[in-house]
């Protein structure tokens, strides 16, 4: 079996086989990006500091329940096919060996707190006059500038500023917090497109450049035709609860069994009939439906639905989606094999080429695992300076 | 018209979409494409979706508005036009549609009129489910895949059945996940001259906003559980508030007990010094390591205890008050913004990144959210008002009869 290092290079097949990414991106937003250029064949080489390694591996869930730098699911689902090197990024002579990696790369990707990348003196202006050609993505969760561009916060606190937050839960309520730190999940999408197309433009004209990108204000792009509505109407839109304007029926019904619940909706009368029908209910009011569904099989039900055009979905959990049949039809979870995890089902793109099909190659790299591996097959460093670099502290 | 100086300059895409294309094409366009839809007589159906908005051009559909402005607009049935849709496929790169504007069969007969006019083309599907498998035709709406996609399960309050996010928010990951794979396969057919399918499922696009649940399940047994303003964070076993009252609103906070870091642990020390100068010296405040290694071990009836402390302080603040001194403090706080806080807040207006809109047919002055990237050489599209239908039908076709680019 050839080694990883191997497979990212010689052996790359998908649409970036070829394209090199020095990625510092850290947590999940960034991540998630520079994922998506790995599992389409870039080598993707993740820079991280032995003394302040991604977060995220400290972040659950963890194998076995047992805390471990190598050992979280979280960390491993947003890494796969990365090479990982680790790095004392706090010793000014760390620049030895990131110049070099800085003169590979054809992009460098990260997620920092403003101020980071510029006190390693690794800002676009350094970058540039390191590599001409360089395509630089940075993306924070306030942005770069700005009044609160310092202010300290996660996902959380990113989808609560942009709106996503408030337009969840039940009008007569608190805010109900939607799951999953959602900007971390909707900012990526922004930054791979506009990360791309900068791509895109080096590839016909050759200039590199920086793409610089707030997490929130990604986010809330969700929200711009209720800021637009606003503007014109002056009235404010908000969470909905149960409620859909222009559905004949939509809500979430109780099902057999504990905490199962299915989603349903009568957007036309032949639905709505064909509702009244499956129910055996004369009317579609609310109460009447929850009363009916109590008693059926959610995927029974959905089955049943689905077969007379009526939009029905039950509320999948996540056990749920590792056996949904639709899910496994297209392959979207790839079993990858880590030495201190085991096998775990990664989730594969939401998209799928034709004729480049996307490959989930190998499983997260442990803290350092490919460090030496990638400074002298990449890097083109002896071994005589990998033993200066440990003895300089610069390596473990 | 084509020539913009954005990072896509020169790319032409063709958009017959309802809101997921329109989303794809909405970035595509900022990044400098040329967007061309193609709309039947009259316009497409989603122009008139909800929620509606009066204009001077009558009552318009707020999503059409805002994800279409700067777009050009052909009248023309690919069907019935099977020549002029082919010639409008030759001299495009991308082109991207969605479930919601035609069904599959449809998708394939147009696909293969396009695909054979121009093999470079990249033609970019958005559908439920992806292509292939048992629900390739299940009719599905936004709150059915919120569902299906494994999100749904986990907002709302426990005490009443889960909710979706009230908005499409599957259309809209669907059409900015199309465009960013778009243009991979893009890029791909610039170096090689192969253009392919491209098929996005909206459902993993909602399992990806999961995060780490999908891992959770395999790794410890565990299905999270919904909350609302009090719940289990991080798959704790203890219940902490994330959601408070204030004065005016609400802010996102989790003081306590939500995992290990120093930004939590700074963050608590400046809330308990805020709170010591407004005489709030509850020994509770300092009877744990809240944030520390043993947060873990603390009773559920002490965290209930400093959370009702904690409660009354931020009852007694403006958002406003507790954004400014949280922002110069590092207080992990955020406010939870409404539209209008969205539409005021001021990290998003120092920025720029409300851009201004003004389109006179319409009677209207907007500020739109816009700028979502800066890009430093090629920076997104200036606005520009969304077109009539059919508005750009003679120009386009003109230029293709001619031979030459729009």
């Amino acid at each position: 079996m050839t080694d990883a290092l191997t497979q990212v290079t010689t052996e790359a097949s998908g649409l970036f086989a070829g394209l090199k990414v020095a990625d510092f991106t850290w947590a999940a937003a960034g991540p998630i990006v520079t994922k998506q250029l790995a599992d389409n064949g870039a080598t993707v080489i993740k820079v991280e500091s032995f003394k302040h390694p991604d977060s995220i591996r400290l972040g659950g869930p963890f194998i076995d329940d047992k805390p471990g730098i190598n050992r979280s699911g979280f960390f491993a689902d947003f890494h796969s096919s990365k090479l990982g090197i680790s790095v004392d990024m706090s010793n000014p002579a760390a620049i030895e060996i990131i110049r070099p990696l800085i003169e590979w790369a054809d992009v460098v990707a990260e997620s920092f707190r403003p101020g980071v990348m510029k006190k390693w003196g690794l800002d676009y202006a350094s970058l540039k006059a390191i590599n001409p050609r360089i395509v630089m993505l940075s993306s924070s969760l306030y942005g770069s500038e700005g009044p609160w561009a310092r202010h300290p916060g996660y996902g959380a606190q990113g989808q609560a500023l942009a709106g996503g937050h408030g337009m969840t839960g039940w009008p007569d309520r608190p805010p109900a917090m939607p799951k999953g730190a959602y900007s971390d999940s909707v900012s990526p999408r922004y930054a791979l497109s506009a990360l791309v197309a900068a791509l895109i433009h080096r590839e016909k004209t050759g200039e590199g450049q920086h793409v610089e990108l707030s997490q929130i204000e990604a986010t809330a792009q969700l929200l711009a035709p209720e800021l637009l509505a606003y503007q014109v109407t002056g009235a404010e839109i908000t969470r909905q609860g149960d409620a859909k304007a222009g559905s004949l029926l939509h809500g979430v019904f109780p099902c057999k069994g504990e905490e199962r619940w299915i989603a349903l909706e009568a957007v036309t009368e032949a639905q709505a009939d064909a509702l009244r029908a499956i129910l055996g209910l004369e009317t579609l009011d609310s109460a009447a439906v929850a009363e009916a569904t109590a008693t059926r099989d959610a995927f029974a039900l959905m089955a049943q639905c689905r077969a007379a055009g009526v939009p029905a979905g039950v509320a999948n959990k996540a056990s749920d989606l590792l056996e949904d049949e639709v899910l496994n039809a297209h392959g979207h979870f790839w079993p990858l094999d880590h030495a201190e995890m085991g096998r775990l089902k990664y989730n594969g793109p939401a998209y799928r080429f034709e004729k480049t099909p996307s490959a989930l190659r190998f499983a997260s790299p442990r803290l350092g695992e490919h460090t030496e591996a990638v400074m002298t097959r990449v890097l083109g460093f002896g071994a005589e300076d990998i033993a200066r670099f440990k003895q300089e502290g610069l390596l473990q | 018209m084509s020539a913009t100086s954005g990072a896509l300059a020169g790319t032409r895409v063709l958009e017959i979409s309802a809101l997921a294309g329109a989303v794809c094409g909405r970035v595509l366009a900022d990044l400098g494409a040329e967007v061309i839809k193609l709309e039947p007589e009259g316009g497409e159906d989603f122009r008139r979706s909800l929620p509606l908005v009066p204009t001077a051009l009558g009552e318009e559909s707020a999503a059409w508005l805002a994800y279409n402005h700067g777009k050009r607009s052909v009248t023309l049935d690919p069907l019935a036009d099977e020549a002029g849709f082919a010639a409008l496929c030759a001299g495009a790169d991308i082109l991207v549609t969605d479930w919601e504007r035609l069904d599959l069969d449809t998708m394939d007969r147009l696909a293969s009129v396009a695909r054979r006019a121009n093999p470079a083309l990249v033609w970019c599907e958005i559908l439920p489910f992806g292509r292939g498998g048992p629900y390739e035709r299940y009719a599905a709406t936004d709150t059915v895949l919120q569902a299906l996609g494994g999100h749904l399960y986990l907002n709302g309050d426990v005490d009443r059945p889960p909710v979706r996010i009230s908005l499409p928010v599957g259309a809209i990951q669907g059409g900015v996940e199309a465009a960013s794979a778009a243009l991979m396969a893009h890029w791909h057919a610039l170096k090689t001259g192969e253009g392919q399918r491209v098929d996005v499922s909206v459902q993993a696009c909602i399992v990806w906003t999961l995060l780490n649940s999908t891992m959770a399940w395999q790794i410890l047994g565990l299905n999270e559980m919904r909350g609302g303003a009090i719940r289990k964070e991080r798959a704790n076993r203890f219940f902490t508030r994330l959601v408070w009252e204030t004065q005016d609103g609400y802010v996102f906070f989790g003081p306590v007990g939500g995992g290990g870091g120093s930004a939590r642990i700074k963050s608590y020390e400046a809330l308990i010094a805020w709170m010591a100068e407004d005489g709030i010296t509850d020994p509770i405040l300092t009877r744990h390591d809240w944030n520390g290694d043993g947060q873990f071990f603390i009773p559920q009836e002490d965290y209930d205890a400093v959370t009702a402390v904690i409660m009354g302080f931020i009852a007694s603040k403006t958002t406003d008050e507790l954004m400014a001194r949280s922002v110069r403090e590092r207080i992990l706080l955020a406010p939870i913004s409404s539209v209008a806080g969205v539409f005021d807040n001021p990290q998003f207006r120092a920025r720029g990144y409300f851009r201004p809109l003004d389109d006179p047919d319409r009677g209207l002055k907007l500020d739109l959210p816009a700028r979502w990237a800066n890009l430093s050489a090629t920076p997104l599209a200036t606005l520009r008002p969304a077109p009539r239908p059919g508005a750009d039908t003679a120009a386009v076709l003109t230029s293709l009869s001619q031979g030459s680019p729009a």
